[in-house]
């Protein structure tokens, strides 16, 4: 029962959204079925999230309980988890019934610091802390590729060798400075490598890739929906 | 310890140092060397400004804050190409962190700029679960999808969602992306929609974009921040990314000077080694 029924939801389901695909969805019954069920997607998608943010504070509650190693980390990601969503839900007016209890306790004058418009806590909380941090985190990957690239891209084989000219000159054609400097031996090369490299070599292996992917993908469609790939209930 | 061992195993806080130093140099001595635009670039801007004033527009913030040095420039240089030609944007995001809030201060701001009131200029719908499913939703419906904008005020009560319903009311879309979601842009709202995508991507993902430029299914690229100084240039701006350039310019150069000592430290070794076993 367990393994049988999600097999044949992912069979109607898969089987609906393709040949729905052939079907107006303004003009068929079965495409208002796929206009649905894409509808069904998102909210499923929604209660995915909700379930994410239960799992992380199960998770790292039980470890701040637990006193384990590097439950004050866990602590200020439960505590911000909380700090940037619970503001976030609060209404912003009185004009739902939601709203009216909660204002009946909270004075109005405080709305503007509730939901996520701009001055809201959610929006500070995200302008000052949030995004600066993200933002710093990233940009210390310059430091760590300048220094892996010293230490790894190393010319061992014609193909690193390749990879390595390769790199550097796109490199250089990439930035201002680079394609004045580029320009120096000739003044077609920027256009040169934006042509034979990135549209020729470049391209052509992207190709390569995009279709492979996308068989991959549809192959794998095709086993979720016949019930042959059943990994995704945790089963082999 | 040799000269090339040395060079070999320098401390890596000496690389820091000087990535460092490359990044803050230009900031005090501006070196400014001209930006050149790429086909791709040019053909974005062209797509757009072809556009007749007042069309209407979607522009997506489908990035994290961790990307804005390259992505947010592109945005905000599209905005005010945008708004200049009198377009309504409507803006939404498929990133649940940041996309939304990133979308909503960036278009206030540059809204005043213009002018431009919310609800008749320009609309920020926010986020929705499933990018898939709320991309083939638009096509029928966006009230489906979004019920509501960002800030919770329901479609029916702003003036410009009374006239776009799906996206054949929407002229174009520029996906700012800085993850696989313009895939899906390309793949369903182009390729079964038949509307025109431009991409603005970060300079990591650009060269996958290549092959859909040149299959003609994403209508101009800009490629990191190099390609949001082309469209800072195309709009007759001196924005972030411009002024981002000499910055990245010399950490480039740095990178490949790295990476031309460390081969020749390598090589020096090797060759050294070479001799005493032979020797």
């Amino acid at each position: 029962m367990r393994t049988t029924v999600p097999v044949i939801v992912a069979f109607l389901a898969g089987i609906a959204m393709v040949i729905s695909f052939f079907f107006a969805p303004e003009r068929t019954i079965l495409g208002q079925f796929q206009e649905n069920l894409l509808q069904w997607v998102t909210i499923v998608g929604g209660f995915t999230l909700v379930l994410g943010v239960f799992s992380i504070v199960r998770v790292n509650a039980r470890a701040v309980s637990r006193r384990n190693d590097g439950w004050i980390y866990k602590l200020a990601t439960v505590v911000s988890v909380f700090a940037m969503a619970l503001p976030s839900m609060l209404p912003t007016s009185s004009s739902t019934t939601f709203g009216k209890i909660f204002y009946s306790i909270v004075p109005e004058s405080w709305a503007s610091a509730f939901g996520t418009n701009p001055g809201s806590i959610y929006d500070w909380l995200f302008n000052y802390l949030d995004s600066p941090m993200m933002e710093t985190m990233f940009a210390t990957l310059a430091f760590y590729i300048a220094s892996a690239a010293y230490r790894a891209f190393r010319a061992r084989s014609a193909e690193a060798t390749l990879l390595l000219i390769t790199a550097c000159i796109v490199m250089l054609w990439r930035v201002p400075m680079g394609e004045a400097f580029l320009r120096l031996f000739s003044d077609n090369i920027p256009e040169y490598i934006n042509a034979f490299v990135m549209k020729g070599f470049n391209m052509s292996v992207q190709r390569g890739i995009i279709i492979g992917a996308a068989l991959g993908m549809a192959s794998m469609s095709l086993r979720i929906i016949l019930g042959i790939e059943r990994t995704y209930m945790g089963k082999g | 310890m040799s000269f090339w061992e040395k060079v070999a195993n320098i401390d890596r806080r000496w690389i820091y140092l000087l990535v460092a130093i490359a990044v803050f140099f230009p900031m005090i001595f501006i070196m400014q060397f001209p930006v050149e635009l790429t086909p791709e670039a040019q053909q974005l801007y062209n797509a757009i400004d072809n556009l007749p004033n007042g069309s209407i527009v979607m522009l997506t913030f489908d990035y994290y804050p961790s990307t804005m040095a390259e992505t947010r420039p592109m945005s905000i240089a599209a905005l005010r190409h945008m708004f200049s030609k009198d377009m309504k944007v409507v803006t939404l995001s498929n990133i649940p962190l940041g996309g939304p809030t990133i979308a909503e201060d960036v278009t206030r701001s540059i809204a005043k700029e213009y002018g431009k009131e919310y609800g008749i200029d320009y609309v920020n719908l926010g986020y929705r679960a499933n990018y898939t499913a709320v991309m083939h939703g638009l096509a029928s419906s966006i009230e489906s999808i979004f019920n509501a904008d960002f800030t919770g005020t329901p479609l029916k009560d702003l003036p410009l969602m009374q006239k776009v319903k799906n996206y054949n009311d929407i002229r174009f879309i520029l996906v700012v992306s800085d993850n696989a979601t313009i895939d899906y842009w390309i793949s369903i709202v182009n390729a079964q929609y038949g509307i025109p995508v431009g991409g603005g991507v970060t300079a990591v993902s650009a060269p996958k974009m290549y092959a859909f430029v040149e299959a003609g299914q994403l209508t101009g690229l800009l490629g990191g921040m190099k390609g949001a100084a082309e469209y800072e240039k195309l709009v007759g701006i001196k924005g972030t990314a411009t002024r981002g350039m000499d910055s990245q310019s010399l950490v480039h150069f740095l990178i490949i000077f790295l990476v031309i000592a460390g081969n020749v430290a390598f090589f020096a070794l090797r060759g050294r080694e070479k001799g005493r076993v032979n020797g």
